[in-house]
């Protein structure tokens, strides 16, 4: 093949490629025709990692050991895992991470006026009230309950 | 515009974040080896305490206001500052990381979005006190200089709810006119003595000095600082680190230590240390220095002054090198050639500096390069580290039983890097 004048390279442009910076790359699935594809062309996509399921926001995200069966009818056992997004708001209904006197504690929040609801799924627990003023804040949005089966 | 945001009393702010039994009580984090308090909640400050007063004189104090005290958490402090650089970086464009704790922003672009400056910074502010639970200050002015000002006083009167903004030539007079002299970013002592000596004492009388006068006095820093302070910027915003000029790493030992073999394996795992910083900004050195003392301040049994010791040795290696084990070999000769039997030595340490990049070097005529393999290995052990924790693959001639590692007495969890210290829930 010929290389024409317009091909020519200054040596000075010539620099070494760095592999620093990853991008990513959008994928498509439909390919262009050229020559003989392979048959695999069409399934290279990332590898699953783990990280990309459960953590959306690195930045605000912490992971947490539950001590007790408190929750134990949402399916979480002492030993578990949580994960926990500071950036999500507790609204209403959703599975939190609160400090509450002395210690941090995973129950579901409820909002009643100005008081706040702890609640465990275990009847052998209370609901926890919080009153105004009282030594409550919120850590956290559980979002994934990391289990090991027996 | 620029904005310094900073992280107020951060390692006690960390503390806090994952133990909140500590709000609105006095806290206080010691230096490397509980040497003395490095940080200090509001409430250790109202009590009297200064920075750096050493641990032990500071006891009685603790037990009669019982005061939390930390072993400094440097693996915690470093997460929760890349956690909040990288939130702040989801609001601005470019950031430049100061220190572990601060960081400049470039707010050109940004003052009609949020809709204005004061609401992003509150908006940025907001942010990292819920993500991180660290509170922060931001000042915002027209160079750095005066956005250090303008930090403080966000930080000092409680009516800016920690954001405050010198937009305008009355604000910036009146912020000056009550401003210290010797508080300016950048005025040491000396100066600061000066200065006085001459009748400056507020900022703004030193902004209206003629610029003959502080290029004379102050050199052109001091010149700088002057245009600065009058709102032309002259400290750019720097986004790009710069790559160390030098990489020290010397801790004290915890006790003294007296033998030789002890001190060998420190001086392995201090270069271990500094040999990872090297490659992690992609350098090799050129030199290597080891030094070692004694304790200037011990006195021996009869309360005579202890004898003393010290000397330090300079290695030009044949070709910069960023392998651990090849460094190492190094630092052995050159401990061997300094040390001295019997002293009680208090610190060696290790100096790497004339660094060239890690992919561009010269082989000299009569040596020969550097040890591809030895490199590999090195950034293969590196990658170990990382993900087993810190010192899992070391060097065999780093020891095994460390008893020299400093004192850490009070270290909080590393909630953060370490499975097994993650937060516990009930």
């Amino acid at each position: 093949m010929m290389i024409a004048i317009s091909d020519y390279i200054d040596p000075a442009d010539i620099v070494k490629a760095s592999i620093e910076t990853r991008y990513e790359i959008p994928f498509f699935s439909s390919y262009v025709q050229a020559g003989f594809p392979s048959p695999a062309d069409n399934y290279l996509e990332k590898v699953c990692d783990l990280n990309d399921l459960c953590v959306t926001n690195a930045e605000s995200t912490y992971f947490v050991r539950v001590t007790s069966d408190s929750m134990i009818g949402d399916r979480i056992e002492a030993g578990d895992v949580l994960v926990v997004d500071s950036s999500r708001e507790a609204v209403d209904g959703k599975i939190i991470i609160a400090w509450y006197s002395g210690g941090h504690t995973v129950k579901r929040i409820h909002y009643a006026g100005d008081m706040v609801i702890l609640m465990p799924s275990n009847t052998k627990y209370e609901p926890i009230y919080v009153h105004p003023g009282d030594d409550f804040r919120v850590f956290g949005v559980v979002t994934f309950v990391i289990h090991k089966p027996l | 515009m620029i904005a310094l945001v900073d992280c107020n009393n951060f390692y006690v702010s960390c503390e806090r974040s994952f133990n909140p039994a500590l709000e609105n009580k006095p806290v206080i984090v010691l230096s490397n080896n509980d040497g003395c308090a490095i940080a200090r909640s509001n409430e250790a400050k109202a009590l009297g305490i200064k920075m750096g007063t050493p641990y032990f004189q500071l006891k009685e104090l603790i037990d009669r206001h019982d005061i939390s005290v930390f072993s400094s958490n440097y693996t915690l402090y470093g997460d929760m500052s890349a956690r909040i650089m990288s939130t702040i970086g989801r609001f601005v464009e470019n950031v430049e990381v100061y220190s572990i704790d601060e960081a400049f922003l470039d707010l050109a672009g940004y003052e009609s979005t949020y809709p204005d400056l004061t609401a992003l910074a509150k908006e940025i502010r907001s942010t990292v006190l819920r993500w991180q639970r660290v509170p922060t200050s931001i000042g915002m002015a027209p160079t750095k200089t005066l956005a250090k000002i303008a930090n403080k006083l966000a930080k000092l009167n409680p009516d800016h709810q920690g954001v405050y903004l010198l937009d305008s030539e009355e604000k910036i007079q009146a912020a000056l006119e009550s401003y210290d002299v010797s508080e300016l970013w950048g005025i040491g002592h000396r100066y600061a003595a000066f200065l006085k000596h001459n009748e400056i004492r507020t900022a703004l009388q030193f902004r209206n000095l003629p610029d003959d006068w502080i290029s004379d006095n102050l050199t052109v820093n001091g010149l700088r600082m002057a245009y600065e302070l009058r709102g032309t910027p002259c400290k750019m915003i720097e986004t790009e680190a710069a790559s160390k000029k030098a990489i020290c790493v010397a801790p004290s030992f915890g006790r003294m230590v007296p033998d030789l073999k002890t001190m060998s394996e420190a001086l392995s795992t201090y270069i271990g240390r500094a040999a990872e910083k090297l490659r992690k900004q992609k350098t090799a050195a050129g030199v290597m220095t080891i030094f070692i003392h004694t304790n200037r301040h011990r006195t021996s049994g009869n309360n005579l002054p202890a004898k003393q010791y010290y000397n330090s040795r300079t290695v030009e290696l044949p070709h910069p090198s960023a392998s651990t084990s090849e460094l190492i070999a190094y630092a052995q000769e050159a401990l061997k050639s300094i040390y001295a039997f019997g002293y009680n030595y208090q610190k060696i340490g290790v100096i790497l500096t004339g660094f060239v990049p890690l992919d561009f070097q010269q082989g000299s005529f009569f040596t020969n390069l550097p040890d591809e393999r030895l490199l590999k290995a090195s950034l293969a052990m590196d990658k170990l580290n990382e993900r087993f924790g810190r010192d899992r693959v070391r060097v065999a001639s780093a020891g095994y039983d460390p008893t020299w590692k400093h004192r850490q007495q009070f270290m909080s969890p590393q909630y953060t890097t370490r499975w097994k210290d993650i937060m516990k829930v009930y």
